[in-house]
């Protein structure tokens, strides 16, 4: 039998239940021990606009997304237009009966531009433009469209409803039946997925009766479904991973002004202020909760996590784009006088507000660059969950050691990315504080008789210091003088030379793959995966590859990538954003130019169909560079 | 740390580089006083400026000090304050500082209530940029060091302190040290947070509002003796607000000074946080252990975000 490998694509209305509908299918197939990689794209909107979830589900654990997809259910009418052009030749398409009679004119959320996209599309094949016509072409490329009548499937069996309140677990339902899973295992989705709302758990579980009795009384022929033994994990995103590690990574203090996609991170941390300890042999320990702030800009939360850093306390806070702009000059003060601040920076598309709910790459040069005047930080990038998580306690021990801010790179791909993340090591990473001060009576904050460039910390509450964004000399008054300045500005820039010295390379920058292989993918971020994915696939087809992965840009481990790449073939650089500027920083450090490229900056997530078809065309010399285009 | 309470001096050894006649000097005496009389532990109090004349402050008290970035005294103050609840925090800033670029945070502070002390100096003018108007300085006004007459209206700041929600809000005179004094004392003491409006003379740019032109104004409201701003019952909020806040609006031939709004009623930032997190007071963030003896990490993340287990 062929390994399961099912691409699934559930659309609909924002604020129609997708969420809910994604928390049960991953559930539903992790207790039959598959695994789940899904990405959830959707609107800057609260209800109304079109939103989806595409899910893979593999038994070994995937690490991307694969267009087409097999099978994909359409909760709204405007889906099936939406994703026209991302179902497979024999793929099932579940939709509701009642779409019958709608005209595509009358698909108000659909934007003009793609709008027009999809009339042109149909024109050219002289079908009509409604669903007629859309169903009439999803039989012309080979896939199976199923109607249910969803209102009178739902009526039958919650008649209280009101049944567009069920379309979701219908569709879902439907989907995991056909797909041959049990109803066992679809209820117990239901479960997790209301678990808190249980007063709906009861009509949900019918609606899963409904569609699993319908599934059962029509022709379509489920699909067989092994199963495997399920072992403990955790179902988490990008923006779960992170908050995890920072609770781990002993974050006492976090501050945050709502944005999109960052405080899914912080909101998470509020709902647990109360943290639960581990055993024993923490017994005699200190333990207190975690302060979550909830600021009124940007401009706070920067500045309030340095002031909470100033007491001792692991401090971070969580923005995207627009705030981390408006965070620059806080960043710089925590560069100059020295502060261990920690900001987790959630990329989404831009320039400006850009594209608020989608992907990008584009800030990487902004994050090393940020600030004015020159002053140390660290630039350190996170491309899967584990990562998420141990990179998050990493951030917080290098603030803290090197006394210096830490920007820790998410994008939107791998924040609102689902994965199922086996149990986590509570003892892989050690924690590593600031060096403690104690000299209190003649403390100098900035004392220059250090060889790392590191002065002992000491901290707001136990001594009396001073600290200004002015120069400023050992004690942290003002100062002006012309040596004193000097000796301070090379005593900063030291520590980030310390770093370079003591941060293991597996952190830096990896080299995955055959060392000799004919073509290197350069990447960061959420791509890590997915061309780990396209590696293993391109064996199959003879190409050897490998990946040079970077996961630090301050400091840059130039020596060992200028190795990497000296000794490369045809060297491709992946990233999402249209100027390559990961691809700059290497030049810009090791002077070497990298001319191929495979880029992708419309705001959604690259699939590796499209990264292996490209590949193709750069080995053939077709192109040097390849814009990626899929998506809705 | 091991240090003589008694006779401590809350004055650094840094030379003072305000204007002779600066209003400034009367607001270091008031807080040294305070602290003084208070017998405060210097590593127990912490002064927390912006930039500007008034940002130079924390360098001349003998206690920890934070010189921060224009118009962000306040977030940095309330950091400092919420990871560690025992601190007294002073907030020293000027009316540009707290009243223009930093106005959000003032006004955002007033529902937080963090329990921290705004001492805002008010002397209508940009002194260090050289004497533009401040948001204090009311429209038509010349002072010698603008072109033209102030083409802006001017922002009461005690009466901005009562609408957002300060727990305490009173005005004070450099020149009358006492009663700063007191005031900070107060303040001080008010777990809630508190503002003190400091009016104050600047001798090089602002000739209008001068150190005379405020001594025949001024009158301190504890002259009444039946003046009584506190609030300690819920039932007399609403018309000691009132009294208070239309007290505040009162500028011209008589300028009040002294307490206008104290209300005990109010939780603190700290108090509400103890609610949700039990043992905040106790091990607020930064006294807290957050590895074991071999330095792992002592949070259970399955425990902590149980609902996202799967098992």
């Amino acid at each position: 039998m062929q390994e399961t490998d099912i691409n699934l694509l559930v659309g609909g209305p924002q604020g129609g239940g997708i969420d809910s509908a994604a928390n049960m299918i991953s559930m539903a197939f992790s207790l039959a021990g598959y695994n789940i990689y899904g990405i959830r794209e959707y609107h800057s909107n609260i209800k109304g606009r079109h939103s989806y979830i595409h899910f893979r589900i593999m038994h070994k654990r995937p690490r991307s997304l694969k267009y087409p997809v097999d099978i994909m259910v359409a909760l709204d009418p405007d889906t099936l237009f939406e994703h026209m052009f991302d179902v497979s030749s024999n793929a099932k398409i579940i939709y509701d009966t009642s779409f019958d009679k709608f005209e595509l004119k009358n698909a108000r959320m659909i934007t003009s531009d793609t709008m027009e996209s999809i009339r042109n599309e149909l024109k050219s094949r002289n079908l009509t433009m409604d669903v007629h016509g859309i169903l009439d072409y999803f039989r012309s490329v080979g896939a199976i469209p199923i109607a249910m009548p969803f209102d009178k499937l739902i009526n039958d069996y919650v008649p209280e409803g009101p049944a567009t309140r069920y379309y979701n677990t219908l569709g879902a339902g439907t989907t995991l039946a056909i797909l041959g899973l049990d109803i066992e295992h679809a209820n117990e989705g239901i479960k997790y997925a209301f678990r808190k709302k249980p007063s709906v758990i009861d009509s949900n579980l019918r609606v899963i009766k409904a569609a699993y009795d319908y599934v059962d009384r029509s022709e379509i022929k489920p699909e067989q479904l092994k199963f495997y033994p399920v072992i403990p994990r955790m179902l988490l995103t990008g923006n779960d991973a992170v908050a995890i590690g920072k609770l781990m990574g002993g974050l006492r203090f976090q501050t945050y002004y709502p944005i999109t996609p960052a405080s899914d991170e912080s909101t998470l941390l509020e709902n647990h202020e109360d943290i639960k300890f581990l055993g024993n042999e923490t017994k005699n320990l200190k333990k207190g909760g975690l302060v979550i702030v909830q600021c009124e800009d940007e401009l706070s939360a920067v500045n309030m996590a340095n002031g909470g850093a100033l007491t001792g306390a692991r401090s971070a806070t969580a923005t995207s784009g627009p705030g981390f702009s408006l965070m620059a000059e806080g960043i710089s003060f925590a560069g100059m006088t020295e502060i261990p601040l920690v900001v987790t920076l959630y990329q989404r598309g831009g320039p400006s507000t850009g594209l608020p709910t989608r992907n990008g790459q584009s800030d990487l040069l902004f994050a090393l660059n940020t600030g004015h005047g020159e002053f140390p930080k660290m630039v350190i990038s996170s491309g899967d969950m584990e990562e998420c998580v141990y990179d998050a306690i990493k951030s917080l021990n290098y603030a803290q050691k090197y006394q210096m801010p830490v920007i820790h790179m998410i994008d939107k791909t791998l924040a609102n990315t689902m994965d199922l993340v086996p149990e986590i090591d509570v003892k892989k990473v050690r924690i590593e504080k600031y060096k403690e001060n104690n000299n209190h009576e003649n403390y100098k904050r900035y004392n220059l008789n250090t060889d790392d460039g590191v002065s002992p910390y000491g901290v707001f509450g136990k001594d009396v210091f001073w600290m200004t964004g002015d120069e400023h000399n050992e004690l942290g008054h003002v100062t002006e003088d012309t040596s004193v300045r000097d000796k301070m500005m090379e005593k900063r820039m030291r520590k980030l030379i310390t770093a370079d010295k003591e941060i293991p390379m597996e952190d830096r920058a990896v080299l995955y793959g055959d060392k000799n292989a004919d073509i290197t993918y350069i990447t960061w971020g959420s791509q890590k995966s997915l061309l780990l994915d396209a590696i293993d696939e391109l064996k199959k087809d003879g190409i050897s590859a490998n990946l040079l992965y970077l996961r630090m840009f301050a400091p840059f481990p130039s020596e060992y990538v200028g190795e990497v790449l000296k000794k490369s073939n045809l060297i491709i650089d992946v990233e999402s954003n249209m100027t390559a500027q990961a691809a700059k920083i290497i030049r810009m450090n090791t002077g070497i130019e990298v001319k191929n490229s495979i880029l992708k900056y419309n705001g959604r997530h690259m699939t590796i169909d499209e990264v292996i078809k490209s590949t193709k065309r750069i080995m053939g010399r077709e192109l040097e560079m390849v814009v990626l285009e899929n998506g809705s | 740390m091991e240090k003589s309470v008694e006779k401590y001096n809350y004055r650094s050894d840094i030379t003072i580089d305000w204007c002779p006649g600066c209003g400034n000097f009367g607001i270091v005496s008031a807080v040294t006083q305070a602290l003084t009389d208070m017998k405060m532990d210097p590593t127990d109090v912490v002064a927390v400026s912006g930039i500007g004349c008034s940002g130079k402050t924390p360098h001349y008290l003998n206690i920890a000090g934070a010189h921060t970035l224009h118009g962000r005294s306040i977030p940095y103050a309330v950091g400092v304050k919420l990871a560690n609840p025992k601190l007294n925090v002073l907030v020293m800033g000027g009316d540009g500082d707290l009243l223009s670029i930093g106005a959000g945070h003032l006004v955002a502070e007033g529902r937080r209530n963090s329990g921290i002390v705004v001492l805002l100096y008010n002397n209508a003018v940009y002194g260090l940029t050289k004497g533009q108007a401040a948001p204090t300085m009311p429209l038509n006004e010349k002072v010698k060091s603008i072109p033209r007459p102030n083409i802006l209206d001017k922002i009461n700041p005690a009466t901005l302190a009562m609408a957002s929600g300060y727990s305490f809000v009173a005005r004070g005179f450099s020149s009358e040290i006492k009663q700063l004094s007191m005031l900070i004392e107060k303040a001080m003491k008010h777990k809630g947070s508190a503002i003190i409006e400091i009016l104050q003379p600047c001798p090089t740019y602002n000739d209008v509002n001068t150190l005379d032109w405020f001594r025949k104004r001024v009158y301190k409201l504890e002259d009444d003796k039946t003046w009584n701003p506190v609030v300690n019952d819920k039932s007399e909020e609403e018309e000691k607000f009132n009294k208070g806040y239309n007290l505040s609006l009162k500028w011209g031939d008589k300028i009040p000074i002294g307490i206008f709004y104290e209300n005990n009623t109010v939780p603190s930032f700290p108090e509400r946080l103890s609610k949700i997190v039990p043992d905040y007071i106790k091990y607020p963030p930064s006294d807290q252990d957050v590895s074991d003896k071999d330095g792992y990490t002592i949070v259970d993340p399955i425990k902590t975000f149980i609902e996202k287990e799967i098992e």
